[in-house]
């Protein structure tokens, strides 16, 4: 045990001053002392956020430079806002997909719409000849569904985070199917094979997971 | 809420419970700590295994935070739960997305059993149960020959609908709600440690000298060191000094109150509320017989029946609230946030916790030597104090955000200037 003449507390560490008046403790150590408390260890977590602060610096100033140019040369054609759009979709690919935390299913539907989303405007921005509904729109779709249904099956145990993405993902797999009615989608059998896929999984839910999806939207819903 | 099998159990949040995922941070990280020393060298195995055990028969631990449309809420959590050593981080943040997801943590070290809880999950007094089970069922485990004498809740018993319920709501009274605006509270100023490090003092005094010092004073314990702080802060911040402009805000001890004490309860989530003594110190010559007195009479008003239905309805009303409630979750919490950056925190100078003492059965009393309680100090609340005692052992433990320890040193050179012991532990925090 040590002592503090100063404060008149006593204290039992290696440490040689007082914590409270940082005078010099007398007397020693007891013989079996173990400190209460253990050594501060840098976690070096500084690092990543330096390493993003950089690249994200480097990508604003590039998307600025690239605004600038356009408009100093400006001829009608506001041509920066497609690698400025795509470099804006690669930031959010990589901290949505990669360093994200969110649940993984949540990751693939969010990818999936802003894929989508992205692919539509490209399209209708250049020839407007409906590639982005024809195919890449169903397709995605399911490939979001069959992902995810891969998801619950590989990791069984934690299904019920997952399934209302799935069944999310299942109803707008519709969304094509109504496309062919209303003739913005000319180009069918994409839109039917997402639509039986859909339908398929649907059936699976309910069939399989009444419960399970019950108490989810219960959950999500509660007020 | 618990009538499905035990995996597909979920849990509303609390009333108060509701406000924190929002306003936490790194900075803010509005984590608690209970410890217990044992006498014996804390084994990682048997301790791993007693907490798998534990989080069996408390469903309501074994949660992860999810987000709904309209509220966030507990959701069962799947994956392992894992006993840690212990960091020499004090009531760090607990982020609902590392950890697998938990909101606590169970920590050892030498003879020490640490758990850190996210306010969320439960308060003080519901800890404090699960610090006891953790306890007994580790000792248990351990070989040692004990009895639970309905003191500590054992892991045969079965989960009761009453620990999960929201008390809150229960006793909320319409009529007593009425919303009692406050001035902004006085902030304790120092140097910030850094790397948002957290420093820990405690000092161990002896529990029946304490009661006795405070029945001299005609006082509760916990009213004596509220009056005590209030006027350390006072001769170490302000004396003298009350011309400047950040002085002549009202200094404000915020002191939770266990609501179990008052209202028939025995949940194991968020029932606490608060009593508060605040006084703007400008004047130079405030005594410590002045702020006895003074403190006296506010947890006399503070602590009304009435008083505390009103506090508590006051929150609840905000839930109750038919817009509020179906308003969609991502907007709902940046009213909550600004609602509290506002109000809440500014409000108090530093928050003031007596958890109690903790009893154990006779049969386990020789296995456990003391207890400590800590709550986290953040930019604001740069210090604060809780206290929890054991036996003869009561500990009072600041923590802070700051380099000084002038508050800690006054308020203990107090004590021994008195001629009482007072044994100190530290982390030795402004080393690093
Ligand atoms: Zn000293």
């Amino acid at each position: 045990m040590k002592y503090c003449d100063k404060c008149k507390i006593t204290i039992d560490t290696f440490n040689s001053y007082c914590p409270l008046c940082q005078q010099v403790l007398e007397g020693e150590p007891s013989p079996d002392l173990i400190e209460k408390y253990p050594e501060y260890v840098s976690a070096n977590r500084k690092i990543y956020p330096i390493t993003k602060k950089i690249i994200m610096f480097v990508t604003i100033v590039s998307m600025i430079i690239l605004l600038i140019i356009n408009l100093a040369s400006y001829n009608g054609n506001l041509w920066s806002l497609i690698p400025i759009g795509s470099i804006f979709f690669f930031w959010i690919l990589i901290s949505v997909g990669i360093f994200s935390r969110q649940n993984i299913a949540f990751r693939f539907v969010f990818l999936t719409f802003l894929l989508i989303g992205l692919l539509i405007l490209i399209d209708e921005a250049s020839l407007q000849i409906g590639w982005s509904y024809n195919y890449l729109m169903p397709i995605l779709l399911s490939v979001c569904n069959l992902a995810i249904s891969g998801i619950i099956l590989i990791k069984r145990i934690d299904y019920r985070d997952y399934i209302l993405y799935l069944l999310t993902i299942a109803i707008l797999s519709l969304v094509p199917i109504i496309l062919v009615f209303t003739g913005i989608i000319t180009i069918v059998w994409p839109a039917i094979t997402a639509f039986a896929l859909a339908i398929f999984i649907l059936l699976f839910i309910i069939f399989f997971f009444p419960k399970s999806i019950k108490d989810e939207i219960k959950k999500r819903f509660h007020a | 809420m618990n009538k499905q099998s035990r995996h597909e159990t979920w849990f509303r949040m609390d009333n108060s419970g509701k406000i924190f995922p929002e306003v936490s941070s790194h900075r803010e990280t509005n984590v608690f700590r209970v410890a217990i020393s044992l006498t014996e060298k804390i084994d990682n195995v048997l301790l791993q295994q007693t907490v798998d055990t534990i989080l069996a028969r408390y469903p309501m631990f074994k949660v992860k935070l999810k987000k709904g449309l309209f509220w966030s809420y507990f959701d069962y959590n799947s994956k392992p739960f894992h006993v840690e050593e212990l960091k020499h981080y004090v009531c760090g943040e607990i982020s609902p997305k590392k950890n697998n997801g938990y909101l606590f943590r169970v920590m050892y070290r030498n003879t020490d059993i640490i758990i850190e809880m996210f306010h969320s999950l439960a308060d003080g007094a519901g800890v404090i149960k699960f610090l006891k089970a953790l306890t007994y069922e580790y000792l248990v485990l351990v070989g040692k020959d004990i009895k639970p004498d309905n003191l500590v809740p054992t892991k045969n018993q079965r989960p009761s609908m009453e620990e999960y319920e929201d008390a809150n709501t229960k006793f909320y009274d319409k009529k007593n709600k009425k919303h009692v605006p406050e001035k902004r509270a006085y902030r304790i100023k120092g140097s910030p440690l850094s790397e948002d490090l957290t420093g820990i003092i405690s000092g161990t005094m002896s529990t029946s000298r304490m009661i006795r010092l405070a029945r001299e004073n005609k006082m509760t314990i916990t009213e004596y060191f509220a009056a005590l702080m209030m006027y350390t802060i006072y001769i170490t911040q302000i004396q003298y000094r009350g011309q400047i402009k950040s002085n002549q805000a009202p200094v404000k001890i915020f002191v939770p109150v266990n609501l179990r004490k008052h209202f028939p309860s025995n949940t194991l989530r968020n029932f606490s509320n608060f009593v508060k003594v605040g006084m703007v110190m400008t004047e130079d010559d405030i005594s410590f017989e002045d702020l006895k007195i003074f403190v006296k009479e506010q947890f006399e008003k503070g602590m009304t029946k009435s008083e505390l239905i009103r506090k508590m309805s006051e929150n609840v009303k905000f839930e109750k609230n038919i817009f509020l409630r179906f308003t969609p979750y991502f907007l709902k919490k940046y009213a909550l946030k600004i609602g509290y950056n506002m109000l809440g925190m500014k409000l108090n100078t530093m928050s003031l916790t007596n958890i109690g003492k903790v009893d154990f059965p006779e049969s386990m009393q020789p296995f456990v030597f003391d207890v400590t309680a800590a709550v986290y100090a953040g930019k604001f609340n740069t210090v604060n104090c809780s206290i929890m005692s054991y036996q003869d052992r009561l500990k009072i433990s600041f923590t802070r955000s700051i380099v000084e320890t002038t508050i800690e040193r006054e308020f203990f050179r107090h004590f021994t200037d008195l001629g009482i012991d007072v044994e100190i532990e530290s982390n030795y925090v402004e080393e690093y």
